[in-house]
């Protein structure tokens, strides 16, 4: 087994040495083979994914990846990434969504991939590439972009005579108007689960939680847009308008399938995701654009998003790099992300693709789903930066607003909170913080 | 004759317990040992916006004690266990003692089925347990009102875990106060019964001083339990807005360590819960051995 990975190593080496002309020492092996097999280790949770690594392993048979579904999600992931990095018994590539990615670099999980992945300038616009470059270094090829968008049950709102609401104001009008119709209905509800979806709502209203600015990071959580978003749904909750209960508990589900969550503040992959949730109600949802704050304005945020990054404990990371690219910005990869995890390519050619033509398949009853995202898109605003104990900040809004909601105090209060959790770990690790 | 025996001996006696000594300081005194340094050291990041070379591990005193024990969010969960655990404890030993004696008691029919009943819930994992009793909370999906009473108020919460808790535990408890009341010598309670006692005072006045130890240790084994509590928060929180990541000083080590990613302060925290443990113990286990010497 030593030998056998020895030895891939040299061929990878050779094969480094001979596309790049780069000076990189092979380490161990004895005899080399272009033909060894290699394999990767890849973990990622998407539904769906496995038949994406398929489509590589068949196109790649020396470069086989292995996929597994971490046990935990998001950051109960990125926190074991950070535990076993020590260890160094990580996977060769793992899924991050954009807000963990300077964490996990911070911490040196993963690596830079500037010398394995060329020309993704020409591939990527400005916003998608500063999700993963950070300090001039590139940590990741983007997969996808999730913009915000209201889904809401179409056979119930025209029965109701209502229309997807354009405006925030129209969002709270029509909350008003269903609650009349039916008090046991709700036009959604507000997750104090999510905090990803908080801040996406923060990012369309103009917020921006983290500024760079040289070595020295500003954090303003508890800005003026952002308490705009706070005071709004605050508003609706106490009128009893919104359901204060948080997304993907099993209350939650059920309402979502038996028509008492009529409306939903989703993101992009709802669909991927609504088929286990809400089975019963295959083809009766229908996405519009995110309600907006001025009529018109097509400003949105984005709620979680993702890219591939190569771990520091990866023998291989020529290799898994290439993986990545495929799967990101080919032609072939990103068909199989469309076609098998309902994935939005965050490249622009990626976005033309001919298989995002045809809707997702929960979404069967609106065939231009992937015209609405591809205008969405291009209406995203996101923070200059995340910050990099974003983790920290996420645990705090869960915290902090489910406090809120269960004591039914001013939901602008955990905002404050969690700022001062925010930048307080940041000043504890030696982060420096202005103001 | 017996100079051979107490030279092989000394010898022996070393021999058995060597695997469980290697076995106990490998896995359960050096991972302390080490938690109780970690909880005195702190990660420092270099220059640079994210941090520059890697991080550093630096010396930091008793800062991670000190931020612990001067957050209010500490106290509040240390707070909220206590209160589980004064529904809990009193509980958990009440109905075992109760069910051990009602099981002994002579007319008692069926005691094969009804103590395995009692006992089948202490085999069935916690989380499953949680997850169990959550559908059964939530209104959605409530059998037992759930829709008219708040599982997940601001002060159902409380009754909900420890309803959990006590439900997962009694069994075990039960069984133990059980074997208990069985070992006793039965000829007392003929006695009794030939003095003109009836079942419930044979019970109270009998059975009950002579099982005294044995409530004390299953109090001990409450308390101890009480001071664990994890899962049953832990499960029970993504259901509703309820539990927060910090709601019981097990959970807070937990979210330190694993969610805010410093394992310094979450060695610092279970540092300070394993003394309160310890506490606890050699309180309770006082007041049960004078409460046995009283008798």
């Amino acid at each position: 087994m030593y030998v056998r990975i020895g030895a891939g190593v040299l061929a990878a080496a050779l094969v480094l040495t001979a596309c790049s002309g780069n000076d990189t020492k092979p380490t161990g092996g004895s005899s080399s083979s272009t033909n060894e097999k290699i394999e990767l280790n890849y973990v990622n949770w998407d539904g769906g994914m496995d038949k994406v690594v398929d489509d590589w392993n068949k196109l790649n048979p020396n470069i086989q990846v292995k996929l597994t579904k971490p046990s935990g999600t998001g950051y109960t992931l990125y926190n074991k990434l950070i535990t076993n990095n020590k260890a160094g018994t990580n996977p060769d590539i793992t899924e991050v969504e954009y807000q963990a990615l300077p964490a996990l670099i911070a911490n040196q999980v993963v690596v830079p991939i500037d010398d394995y992945v060329k020309g993704l300038d020409t591939k990527y616009d400005k916003a998608s590439l500063s999700q993963v470059q950070f300090e001039g270094k590139t940590y990741g090829v983007p997969q996808n972009v999730c913009p915000m968008v209201f889904f809401y049950r179409k056979d119930i709102f025209d029965k109701l005579g209502l229309k997807a609401p354009a405006t925030w104001a129209e969002y709270a009008t029509t909350a008003a108007a269903i609650k009349k119709a039916d008090p046991k209905k709700f036009i959604g509800n507000f997750t104090a689960a999510d905090p990803g979806w908080f801040a996406g709502l923060a990012q369309q209203a103009g917020a921006n939680w983290w500024k760079a600015d040289g070595d020295t990071w500003t954090v303003k959580i508890n800005d003026d847009a952002s308490k705009k978003v706070a005071d709004f749904w605050d508003d609706l909750i106490k009128k009893g308008l919104v359901s204060p209960q948080p997304n993907w508990s099993a209350q939650w589900n059920t309402d979502m399938n038996n028509g008492t969550l009529i409306g939903w503040v989703g993101a992009q992959w709802g669909p991927n995701q609504l088929p286990s949730i809400a089975k019963d109600t295959a083809g009766k949802w229908a996405a519009a654009p995110l309600p907006a704050w001025t009529a018109g304005d097509t400003t949105v945020g984005i709620w979680g998003g993702e890219t591939e990054a190569v771990t520091a404990n990866s023998k291989h990371p020529a290799e898994a790099a290439k993986f990545v690219e495929w799967m990101n910005s080919s032609e072939a990869g990103m068909a199989s992300l469309i076609k098998n995890v309902q994935a939005f390519p965050a490249s622009p050619a990626g976005q033309q693709l001919p298989e995002l033509k045809s809707p997702p398949p929960f979404m069967s009853n609106q065939p231009d789903y992937n015209t609405l995202m591809a205008t969405a898109a291009k209406g995203v605003r996101t923070f200059d930066i995340w910050g990099p104990n974003a983790n920290v900040t996420f645990d705090s809004y869960s915290n902090a607003f489910g406090g809120a909601l269960q004591k039914k105090t001013a939901l602008s209060g955990a905002l404050d909170a969690m700022q001062d959790a925010t930048v307080s770990d940041m000043k504890k690790l030696g982060f420096q913080v202005a103001g | 004759m017996s100079r051979p025996t107490r030279q092989y001996g000394g010898f022996l006696p070393a021999v058995l317990v060597t695997p469980a000594v290697v076995l106990l300081a490998l896995f359960t005194v050096a991972p302390a040992i080490y938690a109780v340094f970690l909880s005195f050291r702190r990660l420092k990041v270099g220059r640079g916006l994210l941090g520059g070379g890697k991080p550093t591990e630096v010396w930091t005193g008793l800062a991670n004690y000190t931020a612990a024990l001067s957050d209010h969010e500490f106290w509040a969960s240390l707070g909220r266990m206590l209160l589980i655990a004064a529904f809990g404890v009193p509980a958990t030993v009440v109905l075992a003692t109760v069910f051990a004696l009602c099981l002994d008691a002579k007319r008692a029919r069926l005691t094969g089925f009804a103590r395995l009943a009692i006992f089948l819930p202490y085999a069935v994992p916690g989380v499953v347990a949680s997850l169990l009793w959550g559908f059964m909370y939530l209104p959605a999906t409530s059998p037992i009102g759930g829709g008219v009473i708040d599982y997940f108020g601001t002060k159902g919460i409380f009754f909900s875990v420890a309803n959990v808790a006590v439900w997962g535990v009694v069994g075990f408890n039960m069984v133990i106060l059980y074997t208990t009341v069985r070992s006793l010598p039965r000829e007392l309670f003929e006695a009794a019964e030939l003095d003109g006692a009836s079942e419930f005072q044979i019970a109270v006045r009998v059975k009950l001083p002579l099982m005294a130890p044995a409530v004390a240790m299953v109090a001990l084994f409450s308390v101890i339990g009480a001071l664990q509590l994890f899962n049953e928060p832990t499960t029970l929180k993504p259901l509703a807005n309820a539990i927060s990541s910090t709601w019981v000083p097990l959970m807070r080590a937990y979210t330190d360590a694993f969610v805010d990613n410093s394992i310094y302060e979450g060695a610092a925290t279970s540092f300070l819960l394993i003394l309160m443990t310890v506490a606890a113990t050699v309180v309770v286990s006082a007041v049960g051995r004078r409460i046995g010497r009283a008798r």
